[in-house]
């Protein structure tokens, strides 16, 4: 289950912002990604909504509020990236460090909040997985 | 000032990570979670939208690769949501990271992107990385199966 899981992300999570891309390319005017956002947003609620109605779950208090604390801080780690590269921080040093550093954060909790051990191959795994996506950054 | 904003930026994107993990600790339910992520910014996005100035017809293959891509989005916040009550919130997290791999891929084959030696070895690595990724998982799943009597 867990390989499934992992490989769902790694198919799925990096070609979701692929259509800001797609966008780019078709050279529409700006205002464009609002209206597309929507429907983004939109339709993933609803992939995800759909089987849950279906099986009569609710969304629970907990849910809500940890899912307004999940979206307001993705939505405030957007607008630091985006007031950094405005103010003309290139976007091969924003991406490394945003991505690297928030892996750091996570991996920091990962062990002193959640007290989550790693063996040797997993720990090597995530040491050159961060270099990894450092390096695709500044690509 | 602009670094400034970058380590607020991956500060802000950490602590994303970490309170899904909390989330995940207090037995929020994975879909529930995703359906109220994704419920306030479509509600504030649809706002903007509503608020702009008409600007021209919006062709209908925008609307169409927003379901898909908004659709992947939303399966992999599931799947990690799901996969931190299995593993390592830290592995997952990186997963979603390591991700990015997947769209410069896809450029290089669609857009002819140029394949320089940076991305090789970003490639690379990331291959190695999930190869002891896995291997982890597999000694930890080992080892739980033998704590509790299991065996393999």
């Amino acid at each position: 289950m867990w390989f499934l899981l992992m490989l769902v992300i790694l198919l799925t999570n990096g070609m979701s912002a692929f259509g800001l891309k797609m966008i780019a390319g078709w050279a529409l005017p700006e205002s464009v990604k609002y209206p597309y956002l929507t429907v983004w947003y939109a339709g993933g609620l609803v992939v995800i909504a759909l089987p849950m109605i279906l099986k009569g779950l609710k969304v629970g208090r907990t849910e809500i509020l940890w899912g307004g604390i999940a979206g307001a801080l993705s939505i405030g780690g957007q607008m630091a990236m985006a007031v950094a590269l405005g103010s003309g921080v290139p976007g091969h040093v924003v991406f490394p460090i945003a991505i690297g550093g928030s892996i750091f954060v996570v991996a920091l909790a990962g062990r002193l909040v959640f007290g989550e051990r790693m063996n040797a191959p997993t720990a090597l795994g995530v040491a050159l997985g961060f270099v990894a996506v450092i390096l695709l950054g500044l690509s | 000032m602009g670094l400034l904003f970058c380590f607020l930026g991956a500060l802000s994107f950490g602590l994303l990570g970490t309170a899904l993990k909390a989330a995940e600790r207090r037995n929020a339910n994975a879909s529930g979670l995703v359906v109220a992520a994704y419920a306030w910014p479509a509600l504030v996005m649809l706002i903007r939208t509503l608020l702009l100035k008409p600007s021209g017809h919006v062709p209908g293959k925008v609307f169409l690769i927003a379901v898909i891509f908004g659709s992947c989005a939303a399966a992999a916040s599931w799947a990690f949501q799901v996969s931190i009550r299995l593993g390592k919130v830290t592995v997952g997290w990186l997963m979603m990271n390591l991700s990015a791999g997947v769209p410069v891929v896809v450029s290089i084959w669609m857009y002819r992107e140029q394949l320089t030696s940076l991305k090789v070895i970003a490639f690379v690595l990331a291959l190695v990385s999930l190869f002891f990724l896995f291997w982890g998982q597999v000694i930890e799943k080992r080892a739980l199966g033998n704590s509790t009597g299991k065996g393999d």
